[in-house]
């Protein structure tokens, strides 16, 4: 239990009104008792009976305010007792003018409460709007009885030796009795149809835990039964039936019991729900599943079916399909997604079909588990395939970066080679003819030819080293930072790796290495490109959006400078040295406190390469019928 | 301008480039040098059946050649050097790599490694070649000048002085040092000193002359 000052204080007064409310009733009870004339006494079993039944319902009050269910129902139970009057309580009041004939205009009040009751069953408020008009019309015509009491009532009216009703204003005997005769006809007509509404929704099956609500219209029955023969018997003023006036009383005591219990049981079968939403929330497997359900709904021969989009029809976990013909005695509960898809079918006992509340419970949670783990396939394979299409991009691209190199190289770098060849001819023959205006104008487009030559063998170079086709990264690397103006000292400890991987590496190296020249203010840097092993990540740590690379060996490049450090992440060459990793399913890391030196390190997974040719690798994620089977996968 | 190819008999030469504009270029510049072209193809595997055929001095080939454009040309020098050939060898490259350059003069003497620019120079192209038909060793200027300009930390190649250094790119252009000497303007003597200097510096004292003048300049090229 919570145990906050203001829950202590509001139980404490709680307490507090249930104690007063006892009190009260006791003393009502044991006073009237002890004002009756002996003769005049019921007989002592019945009236222990009736003074027992206010107990009930304050006990029954105080339950209801434990569960915390129902505050309006608990308030209810709590004021019963109030208004539960003994008739002997007049040989007490009787001296008392001013206040006889008030006790008198509610003393039938409990019946409305004890209808309302029954009405707000099981949840607390009103189910709809004839429910509601009942209650309301009966608190109207009790107000109007309640005024006629007032103005109309005579001594005579109450057994007892009453004073005089000083609200009296007219003598009207007969219309009194028209009235109160009136009123006990209309209440006795309100609880049989109160009765009536209970056993039809009991019928319709539309309330939880039957099995205990049962009791309710029984009881029902039984109070309108004897209520009738009450009101039968006080028209016809003949002596009440002892019998009946006991059953009538064990009826009303059994309402709030039934109500009580009947809330405790669904709140158990929520907690039941809740327990089969949390074990199922992470997409569940269909063995766990089918387990589950009959934990929940108590019922060992719960069969899940899944729905097989293939093959049109329902399977269970195993893989056999629904056989329809064996259903005696068994309900189906289909499950379908929020989009009307058929998702899975439960099969379970019949006597469960009028648990719709469960079950509905039961489906939600199915139809959560299992949009859970369809959402999640799809998000995965969603995923699976923009990696796919990332990196045939990056693939794509550094291709196309080749090509273009050695279309340079084999077309315009060497026809500038021949180009300038023949203007060297041209030269010489020039020179040699004396025309010396013309050998030095030849001499000046080889110059020039040269040039263009040279611009376009850095422009070539640049989008593909050709040294790095040639002898891969322990090649490349060395000649890499061979051009960069910082001293590096360069280690490179991996032989031939697959192209798309050397490329990627040479590139980010590449941008690094650039970077640093640009900004570091170094004056070394170290270069280490070498093959090591990751573990597989912690799926656990897997939602903190950090690249994580694949398990596995990976070429793992470091790339340390003595620089200023306090590079700035959202620079274009850090994002894009990012990008470039990540196309691969490698990761990126860089530590550069301001004043420490730079330190970039990246991963690149050697296997996780998926084979471009079967772009359906990862097919099985895109099956959302199979995400929760894992008899399917084998 | 040398006297050696005006008496020597005419030098017997091969060709391999895929590149056939190249190919003929090349091709009238060695023979408009006296020089005789026994063979011209396009791949590495038809000139080493080229060279089995016949007595060559010099073959001049690409690096980059079918089928993979990638190091064919280095390859098939070192096929050659592994089946005993001294044939002088000097290879074509588009690119200035000291790399491969390095490779070049690792696959041993006779051997030159040139950009395809220097066709349009015909001297630097003759020369290139009768330097390696005679055994000796070529480096392309802006090879040299690429490794000289590198940075790398721990750099042996630093602690020379400007001059030893300017002698040792020489050395690696495959000068004599008489012809460091001429080049440079200064006394056969005064070379010989920074020869010296340098190969002390380099650590390299202990090998025969000609050796150590090899491990001097792969020394430069970044590899030992």
């Amino acid at each position: 239990m919570p145990a906050g000052p203001t829950i202590r204080s509001l139980v404490t007064r709680r307490s507090l009104v249930i104690a007063g409310v006892i009190a009260a009733s006791l003393a009502m009870s044991i006073g009237g008792w002890a004002a009756t004339p002996p003769e005049e006494r019921f007989a002592p079993s019945y009236a222990t009976l009736h003074a027992i039944v206010p107990l009930v319902f304050a006990i029954c009050a105080a339950i209801a305010w434990r569960l915390d269910v129902a505050p309006a129902a608990a308030r209810l139970m709590a004021v019963f007792p109030l208004l539960w009057i003994p008739q002997t309580i007049y040989n007490v009041i009787a001296p008392l003018g001013w206040l006889w004939p008030i006790v008198r205009g509610v003393d039938l009040l409990w019946g409305v409460l004890a209808g309302v009751l029954v009405l707000i069953y099981p949840r607390g408020t009103f189910d709809d709007l004839a429910d509601k008009a009942i209650a309301y019309s009966a608190f109207a015509v009790s107000a109007v009885n309640f005024a006629a009491v007032l103005l109309l009532a005579v001594p005579d009216a109450v057994p007892c030796d009453c004073a005089p009703n000083p609200y009296s204003f007219l003598d009207a005997p007969t219309a009194f009795a028209v009235i109160d005769a009136g009123f006990r006809l209309f209440g006795g007509a309100l609880v049989v149809v109160v009765a009536i509404r209970m056993l039809m929704r009991w019928v319709r099956g539309s309330v939880p835990a039957r099995t205990i609500v049962f009791l309710m219209p029984v009881a029902l029955l039984a109070w309108a039964t004897t209520l009738a023969i009450q009101v039968i018997s006080y028209a016809i003023d003949a002596e009440f039936d002892e019998v009946a006036a006991t059953i009538s009383l064990i009826a009303i005591a059994t309402i709030p019991v039934c109500f009580v219990a009947g809330v405790a049981h669904t709140r158990n079968l929520r907690a039941r729900v809740a327990d089969l939403m949390r074990i199922t929330r992470e997409s569940a497997d269909r063995t766990l599943w089918a387990e589950s359900l009959a934990r929940t709904l108590r019922d060992p021969s719960v069969r899940v079916y899944w729905w097989d989009d293939r093959e049109g029809v329902y399977t269970d976990a195993a893989g056999e399909p629904l056989d329809r013909s064996d259903g005696a005695g068994r309900g189906m509960l289909p499950i379908s997604s929020p989009s009307g898809a058929r998702l899975a079918l439960i099969r379970h006992d019949l006597a469960l079909t009028d648990n719709t509340r469960l079950l509905d419970g039961v489906s939600s949670a199915l139809r959560l588990s299992v949009d859970n783990g369809r959402l999640r396939a799809q998000v995965e394979a969603t995923l699976a395939q923009v990696r796919e299409s990332r990196e045939r991009i990056v693939r794509a691209g550094l291709e196309t970066r080749r090509r273009i190199e050695r279309d340079l190289h084999d077309g315009a770098q060497q026809r500038l080679v021949a180009l300038a060849l023949q203007l060297r001819v041209l030269a010489d023959r020039a020179a040699a003819s004396g025309e010396s205006e013309l050998a030095e104008r030849a001499e000046a487009a080889i110059t020039e030819s040269n040039v263009a030559l040279r611009e376009l063998r850095e422009l070539a170079h640049g989008l593909h080293p050709s040294l790095l086709s040639a002898g891969g990264l322990a090649l490349a690397v060395p000649e890499l930072a061979g051009r960069c103006p910082v001293p590096a000292t360069v280690d490179v400890e991996v032989g031939r790796l697959p192209e798309l991987l050397e490329s990627t590496a040479y590139f980010v190296l590449s941008e690094a290495l650039a970077n640093l020249a640009k900004h570091a203010r170094a004056t070394r840097v170290w270069v280490t490109v070498d093959m090591t092993t990751v573990d597989a990540p912690d799926l656990e740590s897997d939602g903190d959006g950090a690249a994580h690379p694949r398990a596995g060996e990976v070429v793992r490049l470091v790339v340390r400078d003595d620089g200023v450090g306090g590079a700035d992440r959202a620079g274009t060459g850090i994002v894009g040295m990012a990008d470039r990793a990540e196309a691969v399913g490698g990761s990126f890391e860089m530590r550069s406190p301001v004043g420490g030196g730079t330190s970039i390190r990246v991963e690149l997974p050697l296997a996780a390469l998926p084979d471009t040719s079967t772009p359906s690798a990862n097919a099985k994620y895109a099956d959302p019928a199979q995400f929760a089977d894992p008899a399917s996968r084998g | 301008m040398d006297p050696h190819h005006e008496e020597a008999p005419a030098l017997r030469v091969a060709i391999a480039d895929d590149a056939l504009l190249l190919r003929e270029g090349i091709e009238k510049v060695l023979a408009d040098a006296g020089m005789e072209i026994v063979a011209s193809v396009g791949t590495a595997p038809e000139l080493l059946s080229v060279i089995n055929a016949n007595e060559l001095d010099a073959a001049v080939l690409d690096i980059r050649m079918p089928p993979d454009y990638s190091d064919e040309g280095v390859s098939a020098l070192e096929r050659l050097r592994e089946s005993g050939s001294t044939i002088g060898v000097l290879l074509l490259s588009m690119y200035a790599t000291p790399e491969y350059a390095v490779r070049v003069m690792g696959a041993g003497a006779g051997t030159g490694y040139l950009l395809k620019d220097r066709v349009s120079e015909p001297q630097s192209l003759v020369r290139a070649v009768q330097t390696v038909a005679s055994g000796g060793s070529v480096v392309d200027p802006e090879v040299v000048s690429k490794l000289v300009s590198r940075s790398r930390a721990d750099d042996p190649i630093a602690r020379l002085t400007p001059r030893e250094r300017s002698v040792l790119e020489l050395m690696a252009e495959g000068r004599s040092n008489s012809g460091i000497a001429q080049e440079l303007f200064l006394g056969v003597k005064t070379v010989e000193t920074h020869v010296r200097s340098i190969l002390q510096k380099l650590d390299l004292e202990e090998s025969p002359e000609t050796h150590r003048r090899v491990l001097a300049v792969l020394m430069l090229l970044g590899s030992r």
